[in-house]
């Protein structure tokens, strides 16, 4: 059973479990129908067995459940697609609202992934008992530090209070990274520009150099398609199968990196569209792509925004940008928000460096009248103890985001591409030519297809929240 | 008309100040005061509060708007004003001369008032000179970039044109030209020499061939491709922007300079000095620049339409759907439609009144297309499947903005009260003094 207090019932401890059941919000699926109201019928077509009441008391025809009174859960027992409904984030859900259904989908999901389940189950157990006031705090966090530190590599919890040490190299400072790229090949678009350099300015070695962070006088090296010029190039591969559009990696972004009320820089398209006369409902996560051919940096008539060189993030320097908007403009994907000085509740504060190794203001959330937008959480990527990861990655309930050098045939992303090699997968709008570094896994959504509501809204879960010391100027 | 009294025409300005001029001057005080406050207002809310514009994407907001529509406006005008300029020059039609002025003046005000609305389009316009400390690096991929050095060139070189010009004159009047200005007097006719003017007629000759020569290239292209470039944007992309934008930009300068020129005959009683017969013949260049921008109008709609791509096709449907677009097809149409009414049948129809009417719905029309152009474009931002995933922007400008860009169109006024006083608005002959 479980008890109002929690205010994130679908993450416990940082693997998703879910014991406790919130009111059912409905969003279309196509070829089942779940109600869940007491004492109706479930009409689905699932096994009888996998029927469970709340009260136990439970009775299974053929083809759907009844039960006395309570909840009425099927478990889906195949490993189709189709998860049960999702349950609601109301902030008013009650232990009355028990979905074991939800509970059996998310460990189905779990089953896919490294995370300890059992150790998911304990805490999730343990933080019910928590809410019921049978736990203090501080003996649920001593219980399972050694656990979660050991399974996770690293326990955040509390996590607010330490933040600074989390992200900081034992002196203090940012940790040098990855040792910088010499030279670099110039590629068709770059190519082009250069020659238009060439042409409009004065010198003969004018190249778009600074926009990409690289000397471009450097020779031209064969670098792999996927990843561009950079030798390592940060990217991410999505699968949008195994994503269940809970939000989860919005909200960790808005808190790693306090960005405004409304910007999401980390967003998750939750859409339906027809194919072939069925309906078919799809999700997929949203960040900056990181292009290799990013057309915001070209435009920007101050180099605020530029691609690095050492790891082929694209990140703008919040002290030079002028706010002109170009860079937002001229990106396809529509990831960029001006800086509005509108924190929201979600994020205590930004804790990570906010210069990066270059020394360069690029981390954290932009300044009002500054452009913003995901940065592959850059100051991980500057901190030994954290480089490689990312707030979103590491939020994800059933492990759909794996961040990672593109061009590295071992990093994460890769080996998760050649494990999934029977998966479609695609590139977003990769005919804009700006070579993405973000590889999805699954369908593409379709030009037909039609934008509609999750499960969870960014106002369910407390994103869209202005904090109390958020100045709306 | 002798000379001379050509003369005392034209500098009566200078050397007398009525009524009506201080009660104009007052006017443009309060705006300008006006537009400082809303200014002030803008820079301590921040742009993103005080205006209509947001971010695309998730939000539905539309990041450029006025401001940017109004840019393009005014640089229209300016390179429309300085290429009406260098064509008297070089094709040598003296009956045009009593607009070259005009055009000139027209043009550095209008350069200025179009960087001032690329500032107010800024989040953070206290950083604006990175853009020039930063020049040397961006100009190579930036069209922003492009942009600033074409500005710049271009008030460069209008400057240069509008000062060289007037170097013989103001020698050569310098007695009655008002005390108070001496300074600057001094500093146009720095080492000025009756000898010279021969050689600067010939420099202005080739400067206004430049001038023409650059005109296609600069308002037909670099400010056209900050839009046109931009694959994001399926309603800028493209390669005819230009030539249209070039069209628009003409039409739109002209119809501005015979607004400014009818107002100044109508002040100074300046019948004598600008016949009327000019006036008929800029009717004929300007109905027919206006018949070319209904056809490229057209074009686009036609393209937009018929087996177009899936999303240009919903961008141009969803184009004819908005009101501002029949707007702007109604006041070209009407314009062109009483312009030849005009040009047909002088007699009973043509009026500098009606004329004048005439270019002001052209002028605005022009800026309602320029406003549209960019706002659309933004509106159905990228390509599909994000395009339909992400929702159909929305922009509507608020009052401050409204504000702050009309009132570069009253500052540009305040700028040619001030010129009035300065130097004379119609080019005189020096010689004929000597
Ligand atoms: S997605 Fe947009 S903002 Fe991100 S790198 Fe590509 S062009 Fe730039
Ligand atoms: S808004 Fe800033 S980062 Fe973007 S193009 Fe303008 S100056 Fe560059």
């Amino acid at each position: 059973m479980c008890e109002n207090g929690f205010t994130d019932p679908r993450l416990l401890s940082g693997v998703y479990i879910n014991s406790c059941t919130f009111k059912t919000q409905s969003y279309p699926k196509p070829d089942r129908t779940v109600t869940h109201d007491e004492g109706i019928d479930m009409t689905s077509e699932i096994e009888p067995s996998a029927c469970s009441c709340d009260d136990g008391n439970c009775a299974c025809g053929t083809g759907g459940c009844a039960c006395g009174s309570g909840k009425c859960t099927e478990t889906i027992g195949d490993s189709s697609d189709q998860g049960p409904e999702m349950p609601d984030l109301g902030q008013g859900w009650t232990t009355g609202d028990l979905d074991e259904e939800w509970e059996a989908h998310a460990e189905e999901k779990l089953e896919t992934v490294d995370f300890d389940v059992e150790l998911g189950v304990e805490m999730s157990r343990d933080a019910m008992r928590l809410a019921r006031g049978e736990l203090t705090e501080a003996e649920f966090h001593d219980k399972h530090h050694e656990a979660i530190k050991a399974e996770f590599g690293i326990d955040e919890r509390p996590t607010k209070s330490t933040p600074l040490e989390a992200t900081r190299g034992g002196d203090g400072n940012a940790l040098p990274g990855v040792p910088a790229v010499e030279g670099s090949g110039l590629s068709s678009r770059r190519g082009l520009m250069k020659a238009i350099g060439g042409l409009a300015a004065t010198g003969a070695t004018a190249s778009v150099a600074g926009c990409l962070d690289q000397d471009a006088g450097g020779s031209a090296s064969a670098t792999d398609g996927d990843g561009g010029d950079n030798e390592v190039q940060m990217g991410m591969v999505i699968d949008t199968d195994q994503c269940i559009a809970c939000l989860k990696c919005s909200e960790a972004c808005k808190e790693e990196n306090n960005t405004d009320r409304g910007a999401q820089w980390m967003h998750v398209f939750r859409y339906e569209e027809d194919e072939y006369g069925e309906t078919r409902a799809g999700q997929m996560p949203r960040p900056c792509q990181h292009c290799s051919e990013p057309s915001c940096t070209y435009v920007c008539p101050t180099q605020s925004r530029f691609k690095r060189e050492e790891d082929g993030i694209v990140v703008t320097d919040y002290d030079r940008c002028i706010g002109c908007k170009y860079c937002e403009v001229a990106c396809p994907y529509g990831v960029n928000f001006l800086g509005k000085n509108e924190p929201t509740e979600k994020s205590p504060g930004f804790f990570g460096s906010e210069t990066d190794q270059n020394d360069r203001h690029v981390g954290g959330p932009p300044p009002a009248g500054v452009m913003g937008k995901c940065t592959f959480c850059v100051h991980r990527q500057d901190d030994s103890a954290q480089r490689g990861t990312t707030a979103c990655e590491d939020d994800c309930p059933v492990d759909a985001i794996h961040f990672g050098d593109m061009n590295d045939s071992e990093s994460d992303p890769r080996e998760y591409l050649r494990e999934n090699d029977e998966e479609t997968r695609f590139k977003l709008l990769e005919q804009q030519g700006n070579e993405p570094n973000i590889v999805y896994l699954g369908n593409e959504p379709s030009n037909e297809a039609k934008p509609v509501d999750g499960p969870y809204t960014y106002e369910d879960v407390g994103l869209e929240t202005l904090a109390e010391d958020g100045g709306d100027d | 008309m002798s000379t001379g009294v050509l003369e005392d025409r034209v500098l009566y300005p200078l050397e007398n100040t009525s009524r009506r001029f201080y009660a104009l001057l007052a006017v443009f005080v309060l705006t300008t005061i006006l537009f400082l406050v809303a200014w002030v207002y803008q820079l301590n809310v921040g742009v993103w509060a005080a205006t209509g514009i947001g971010d695309w994407g998730i939000s539905g907001g539309v990041p450029w708007g006025l401001y940017i529509g109004g840019f393009v406006w005014w640089i229209g005008l300016a390179h429309g004003g300085i290429a009406i300029s260098a064509a008297v020059r070089v094709i040598n039609v003296d009956r045009f001369a009593p607009i070259a002025r005009v055009s000139e003046v027209l043009t550095v005000l209008a350069l200025s008032m179009a960087a001032t609305n690329i500032v107010l389009s800024m989040g953070r316009p206290d950083r604006i000179f990175n853009t020039i400390i930063w020049w040397p690096a961006t100009v190579h991929h930036s069209p922003l970039a492009w942009d600033i050095a074409v500005i710049s060139l271009y008030l460069v070189l209008s400057l240069t044109y509008l000062t060289l010009s007037l170097r013989a004159e103001i020698a050569a009047f310098r007695d009655r030209l008002p005390v108070h200005f001496s300074p600057l007097y001094v500093l146009l006719t720095l080492g000025y020499s009756t000898s010279e003017d021969e050689k600067i007629e010939q420099i202005l000759w080739w400067l206004a061939v430049a001038i023409l020569a650059l005109v296609p290239l600069l308002s037909g292209g670099v400010v056209p491709w900050l839009f046109s470039l931009i694959a994001a944007q399926p309603g800028w992309f493209g390669a005819a922007a230009g030539a249209a934008m070039l069209t628009e930009s003409l039409t739109s300068a002209l119809a501005g300079v015979i607004v400014i020129t009818a107002i100044f005959r109508w002040a100074y009683d300046w019948d004598d000095v600008i016949d009327e017969r000019i006036f008929r013949d800029l009717a004929i260049v300007l109905a027919f620049l206006a018949l070319a921008t209904i056809w490229f109008t057209m074009h686009d709609i036609l393209t937009g339409v018929y087996a177009a791509p899936t999303n240009i096709g919903a961008l141009t449907t969803a184009m004819l759907e908005l009101s501002f677009f029949w707007l702007a097809v109604i006041g070209l149409v009407v314009s062109v439609v009483a312009l030849f009414v005009m040009i047909g049948w002088p007699e009973q129809f043509f009026s500098i009144p009606a004329l004048v009417g005439v270019s002001v719905i052209l002028s605005i029309t022009i800026l309602n297309k320029k406003v549209m152009f960019v706002v659309e474009g933004l509106m159905f931002p990228t390509a599909p499947p994000l395009t339909n995933l992400y929702p159909t922007g929305s922009y509507s400008p608020t009052l401050v903005e409204w504000w702050l860009f009309i009132g570069t169109i009253f500052l540009a006024g305040f700028g040619f009260l001030v010129a009035s006083k300065v130097i004379p608005m119609v080019e005189l002959d020096p010689e004929e003094v000597n």
